[in-house]
């Protein structure tokens, strides 16, 4: 008698049964929001009102006209690629360090998850006291050592006023937001050194390599599709993300800091014009998209090289 | 004990005033209303709110639960609610929520009711509750909270003004010789929040200029607007540091209790938290009305205390909404005292004891009768839409930080008076213009 086969052996069905719980998330949590945003965005709804009524391309149209929206979006793709630069360079650094053995590298890896384990908002609220107009306990540091005051290096003022000129709101945003998203790119980029064969790394040691040369020639080749995936979660997460601004300068001073995901709240949900702030959030997509498709291809052929 | 004999006297009064106080049991027995409102900024008045709440559920059979959440929660809240259909019966919103008027009931009922009780409202109150353009109540609003000068006694008394600034004119030259002998600037905000929205408008309301007409045409565009961004940008240059363009909400209130602002404009609150902490230092605060300027005095409301019912609450639950919120404004002499004065009421007379308290604050201050420039505080104070009424294009402008932005690249040099409000104008522009062609906004 020959047995049947059980529905479970068959890899088809156990895969999918595995990634029905993924694709179910996927599609609740991201996927009809996001269709419901694009159905938004064709329409005529406010805060009081979501019936949906076809006005075709009119929101966009008047968002691409708006001079502030041109602003925003610039300031939010130079504030996205500015931060992937320094995240890119800090990640690699911290991750070759913390992949080396010492003494207490389980604290320092605990210490360094920190800024990305603790949830934004109460990140951001310690950040606007750090760099309060006037009460940064950093200005008072540089006030005690003469960096600061009547004949300070840096401002005769008491204060640098980090969240109020426009050069340095922008600065603090970029640090902040690298401060916040190299931990993830760190452990990312460790896990694909932790994942380089060892007997390459000690053939290249056998061979006489030294450090500089086996990083650049052997790991960071290697790591390059795990690193272009780093990248790739970090450009997104802050593309779209609002709340480091929302809590530390509303996007001022002026508009200097005001990025894509918070003037959509700010036009969507505070000024009642709902369909105008989804126009708004979705203009990031094709970028993002066309971005997501040219980093995964790199990795791809990376990855086949 | 207290509190029986208080809620007794408030219902004998409203029996007597015909408001028609339901009787227990004139709802369906498992009746329940629900509130969603702030953490108001004094937490006695939660205290005292939510109790009442609770003894009014009692002796009309009506369940009553309240939920408080922070101020900055409350309008994507309502959205989401009134987009999944339910949730809250009453949502208190502190700023006009014209825009969502499709979603919410036409209150013109109990507003009218309101004004057969207890007479003409405050202009301010009417302006955030009443849509002229749909004919729509689509609000009860049932206090306001005034938004006076603070001032440091003791530097603007060494300045040459004992009684503080009453003029744009002393502002500039008061504060600027304070910041010169002293290095304690004036604080008025130019950034995205709040308060900077609110004292830029009052600049520059006083200086003849406005956001839009009393018919909703967009008149920012204007030589009074331009005198006024002129102005605030001087004294932002003279008698200001920058850090007024990075300020929160919160930034004046500190200054001014650490002693580091000789001028802002705020509720009360900056000076209650510092009656709390240092009564000798609070005695040094003194308040100041709207400030004179070439074309009149007028100061925006700090907040509004609006309530709001979504289409959704019906049948017995909105007859209770309805009760709750009218036999709420007849209370308002409890609202006024528990808010430590920071709730003035809409309709005056539910607070006859009020000009009494203005004279001797019940709350301790020194001298007691630091808040009677209030007495007058219906002469000037007005709303976000004024000289029109506050629609959901001004609530965008509102939103947008559309006016502290116009002052800020002035007083930063980014461009000139004119530039600048002009470029803010074409943005006014195009906002009503989106608001009018939804039907919501009245003029062009």
């Amino acid at each position: 008698m020959i047995a049947r086969a059980h529905p479970f052996d068959s890899r088809r069905v156990v895969g999918a049964l595995f990634l029905a719980p993924a694709l179910l998330y996927i599609v609740l949590i991201v996927g009809l929001p996001f269709l419901l945003a694009i159905a938004f965005g064709f329409s005529d709804v406010t805060v009081g009102n979501t019936d949906l009524n076809f006005v075709g391309l009119q929101n966009y149209l008047a968002v691409w006209e708006n001079d502030i929206f041109r602003q925003v979006f610039e300031t939010t793709v130079r504030f996205t690629l500015i931060s992937q630069i320094f995240i890119l360079i800090f990640a690699n650094i911290l991750a070759i360090i913390f992949t080396q053995n010492f003494t207490g590298k389980w604290f320092a890896r605990f210490i360094f998850i920190l800024p990305w384990a603790t949830p934004v908002s109460l990140a951001m609220i310690g950040w606007l006291w750090m760099l309060d107009t006037k009460y940064s306990p950093i200005d008072y540091l540089l006030l005690q050592t003469g960096f600061l005051g009547p004949n300070g290096i840096l401002s005769s003022n008491r204060n640098l006023f980090w969240l109020a000129t426009p050069d340095l709101s922008q600065i603090s945003v970029i640090f902040v937001q690298v401060w916040r998203m190299t931990p993830l790119a760190t452990v990312i980029l460790m896990a694909g050194l932790s994942s380089i064969p060892t007997d390459i790394l000690d053939q290249a040691e056998v061979d006489g390599s030294r450090f500089m040369r086996t990083l650049l020639q052997i790991k960071l080749p290697l790591i390059l599709p795990i690193m272009v995936i780093a990248l790739l979660f970090s450009m997104i997460t802050m593309f779209g993300d609002m709340t480091v601004v929302y809590v530390l300068t509303r996007g001022g001073p002026v508009d200097y800091t005001r990025v894509l995901g918070l003037y959509s709240f700010q036009v969507g949900i505070e000024g009642g014009n709902l369909a105008q702030g989804a126009a708004i959030s979705l203009f990031a997509f094709p970028l993002l998209l066309a971005m997501a498709i040219l980093m995964l291809r790199t990795a791809s052929r990376a990855e086949v090289r | 004990m207290k509190r029986a004999i208080r809620l007794l006297i408030v219902f004998s009064m409203l029996a007597a005033l015909g408001v028609g106080i339901s009787a227990q049991g004139d709802y369906a027995d498992g009746t329940e209303i629900s509130l969603l409102q702030w953490s108001h900024f004094v937490p006695r008045y939660d205290e005292w709110f939510d109790a009442y709440a609770a003894e009014w559920g009692e002796a009309n059979g009506v369940g009553v639960t309240v939920d408080h959440v922070n101020f900055t929660e409350l309008f994507s809240t309502l959205a989401a609610e009134i987009d999944a259909g339910e949730g809250h019966t009453i949502v208190e919103v502190l700023f006009s929520p014209a825009s969502f008027i499709d979603g919410l009931h036409d209150l013109r009922d109990i507003n009218e009711q309101a004004m057969e009780n207890w007479g003409e409202r405050a202009a301010t109150c009417q302006a955030a509750s009443y849509l002229p353009v749909v004919d729509t109540y689509y609000a009860y609003t049932h206090g306001y909270v005034p938004d006076p000068g603070d001032y440091d006694i003791a530097l603007w008394t060494d300045a040459g003004y004992p009684e503080g600034p009453k003029t744009y004119d002393d502002l500039l030259e008061g504060g600027r010789a304070i910041f010169e002998s002293t290095g304690i600037p004036v604080g008025l905000g130019m950034s995205p929040e709040l308060d900077s929205r609110m004292a830029n408008r009052a600049a520059i309301w006083s200086f003849g200029g406005s956001v839009q007409d009393e018919n909703e045409n967009v008149v920012l565009n204007s030589e009074e607007t331009i005198a006024a961004v002129k102005y605030l940008a001087q004294l932002q240059n003279e008698a200001m540091t920058d850090e007024v363009f990075g300020w929160t909400a919160a930034s004046n209130n500190q200054g001014l209790i650490a002693g580091e602002l000789s001028y802002i404009l705020n509720s009360n609150s900056a000076y209650r938290s510092l009656q709390k902490i240092d009564e000798a230092a609070a005695a040094n605060i003194g308040f100041t009305a709207a400030l004179e300027g070439p074309a009149g005095a007028w100061a925006s409301s700090h907040v509004w205390q609006i309530y709001v019912i979504p289409n959704y609450v019906e049948g017995d639950e909105l007859a209770a909404a309805k009760q709750f919120i009218l036999d709420h404004s007849a209370n308002y002499s409890d609202a006024t005292y528990y808010s430590e004065l920071y709730n003035f009421p809409c309709h005056p007379s539910t607070v006859p004891e009020l000009d009494g308290w203005l004279e001797e604050d019940p709350w301790g201050s020194m001298p007691p009768n630091k808040f009677e420039v209030l007495k007058t505080v219906n002469d000037w104070s007005v709303h976000l839409g004024f000289p029109g009424v506050t629609n959901p294009a001004i609530s965008q402008v509102f939103a947008e930080s559309v006016i502290p932005n116009m002052t800020a690249k002035v007083a930063l040099g980014e461009l000139s008076a004119e530039e600048a409000v002009a470029q803010a104008h074409e943005r006014v522009e195009e906002i009503f213009s989106e608001w009018r062609a939804k039907g919501m906004v009245g003029g062009g």
